[in-house]
């Protein structure tokens, strides 16, 4: 796979040799900023501290309190709901349309861009924009129910399961056209002959779908599938700007609750939160790309 | 995928019709909101604007969204900058030279792909508070292009790997040294991924708010989600002024993906499906 270089450093022994320590700069840079802070979030995990004075070990205490927490715990359930909702939606939402838009029609493109163009879009705007729009009585769903006949004033914020949903379809509704554009790039990676020679053997839409599309699909989903799992679990500004957590913590993600406690003088807790996040988060990115892989080899 | 026109072509337009007003309405009411008179606006529920457009010289003004757009678009710029440099030069080495230090840095950062920011954002808010990088340009800066690494390094590596190392060998051959090729041969092939790597996490640093929201506190440094957020918070009650200002919010981005919508798309696909 690597060609040998090392011959050129006795040809040409005046070029030295830096040019192999240009990914040193990146080491350092991700040291400071990512590695260094990662560490001290897991000693830190380990003490009583406020940020500001001398963190004082107090072993998995942390831990303990995480978990007889019942607000944390809520937020686990929030987060693996919100995940659970919504990473299969986008999936399923976005490979049917890519399915939709990989077949031939005017205006093709312009209607491709039309389902990215929310992606683009902060979350925290995007969040509240749908707040503005689901408010009852004078918002957008609220007119267009009473338009139909429906003179709906009930609030869906105001429960936490109604809420929850409202969330994970904004957030479906947001990113379908991302995973729609992944999918579409796998769609187009078939050779039309794969569909030329099923046809002509008479295989019917159904298998076709299944027997060719879905297994040269194995790319793009594995890379849907793990960057919506991260994504949802992480979730953040759109649960900020749609519910703002509530109602009470109803809909509170962990990564919310990473930030409250922070700004509650907690530091040392919700540095032990965020790596409890993290596990969450690695469990099933783990399981699914070893699902993946070994689909791709097989 | 060339395919003969079939009875299920036909019901497609209804379909796609229903799909793309779903993605618009959204924004046309949104846009409606923007345009409403202050008083009385509200009690009515007609979908028709009364093309106030004051709202938006009011919103911009009340939330100081021109200062919050300079600070956006620096932080941005600065980020995109950092990432560039620091990855394409990662990502070259990486691809040529499989050291042993350099196949540990590239394992290191592999193994980081999958952490979302948000894991390390406390330990690193205290970090900052010690560096006096809260309220400061620099550390959201290189703070969003750290978070944006591993992925950048992993697509330019594995773009680079894609060039035949014989073009820099015929360089070197003709005396030039191995950054000198670097340089004047592999950089201004990158064209492809580092457009899909401004594209990627361009979109990213500019929407930024989970970390914003830690390392940016005073007024003067907000970025625009954050400057968003904190005006619904503060004009709660006035919706065309809120509408107002979560429409010149998000133009921004909207324009740039307007301009660049081709980009855009192969910069997403080269970036996943290719990378």
């Amino acid at each position: 796979m690597q060609p040998a270089i090392n011959k050129h450093r006795f040809l040409h022994p005046n070029t030295g040799s830096w040019h192999r320590y240009m990914a040193v700069p990146a080491l350092v840079l991700f040291s400071l900023f990512f590695l260094y802070p990662l560490s001290r979030g897991v000693w830190t995990s380990f003490t009583a501290w406020d940020g500001f004075s001398t963190p004082k070990f107090i072993g998995l205490a942390n831990y303990k309190e995480f978990f007889q927490d019942s607000r944390a715990l809520r937020d686990i359930q929030n987060t693996v709901l919100f995940a659970l909702g919504s990473a299969p939606l986008l999936n399923i939402a976005g490979l049917l349309l890519a399915l939709l838009l990989n077949r031939t029609f005017k205006a093709r493109t312009t209607v491709r861009s039309l389902l990215y163009l929310p992606a683009v879009i902060s979350p925290m705007i995007m969040g509240s924009i749908w707040y503005l729009l689901l408010q009852p009585r004078r918002g957008l769903l609220a007119i267009l129910l009473q338009q139909i006949g429906y003179g709906s004033t009930s609030n869906w914020m105001l429960s936490g399961s109604s809420a929850m949903i409202v969330i994970v379809l904004v957030n479906v509704w947001q990113y379908a056209g991302m995973t729609m554009i992944i999918y579409l790039a796998g769609l187009q990676a078939i050779p039309i002959e794969h569909y030329e020679a099923a046809e002509l053997e008479g295989a019917s839409r159904g298998n076709i779908f299944r027997f060719i599309v879905l297994p040269q699909l194995t790319p793009a989903l594995k890379i849907n599938v793990i960057t919506n799992i991260i994504g949802s679990l992480s979730v953040f500004d759109a649960i900020l700007a749609l519910t703002d957590g509530g109602p009470g913590y109803d809909t509170e993600s962990l990564s919310i609750y990473i930030m409250r406690m922070c700004y509650g003088n907690k530091t040392g807790y919700s540095t032990a939160v965020a790596l409890i996040l993290f596990l969450i988060i690695l469990i099933p990115v783990l399981f699914s790309l070893q699902f993946f892989n070994a689909k791709e080899k097989a | 995928m060339m395919k003969k026109r079939d009875a299920l072509t036909y019901p497609l337009y209804p379909v796609v019709l229903v799909i793309a007003l779903l993605a618009l309405i959204p924004f046309f009411f949104l846009f409606v909101l923007a345009l409403k008179n202050q008083e009385g606006g509200l009690s009515s529920i007609r979908l028709i604007p009364d093309f106030n457009w004051t709202n938006f010289p009011n919103a911009w003004k009340a939330g100081d969204l021109g200062k919050a757009m300079m600070n956006s678009i620096i932080m941005t710029g600065g980020g995109i900058a950092v990432l560039i440099v620091f990855s394409a030069m990662a990502g070259y080495t990486i691809a040529r030279f499989p050291s042993v230090l350099n196949r540990i840095i590239f394992a290191i950062l592999l193994a980081c792909m999958m952490i979302p920011g948000i894991i390390n954002t406390v330990p690193l808010y205290t970090l900052l508070i010690r560096l006096r990088g809260i309220n400061t340009y620099w550390a959201m800066i290189f703070v969003m292009a750290t978070n944006a690494l591993p992925f950048s390094v992993f697509l330019y590596s594995s773009f680079i790997r894609s060039i035949p190392i014989s073009l820099e060998e015929s360089a070197i051959i003709d005396g030039c040294s191995w950054f000198g090729a670097f340089w004047r041969i592999t950089m201004p092939l990158l064209g492809p991924v580092t457009s899909s790597v401004v594209i990627l996490q361009g979109v990213g640093m500019w929407n930024n708010y989970a970390q914003a929201v830690f390392f940016l506190q005073d007024k003067a440094h907000r970025n625009i989600p954050l400057s968003i957020s904190l005006f619904f918070q503060q004009y709660g009650a006035n919706w065309p002024l809120m509408a107002a200002a979560a429409t010149l919010g998000l133009l921004p981005a909207v324009l740039m993906f307007i301009f660049f919508q081709k980009f855009f798309i192969s910069g997403i696909t080269t970036g996943s499906i290719k990378g």
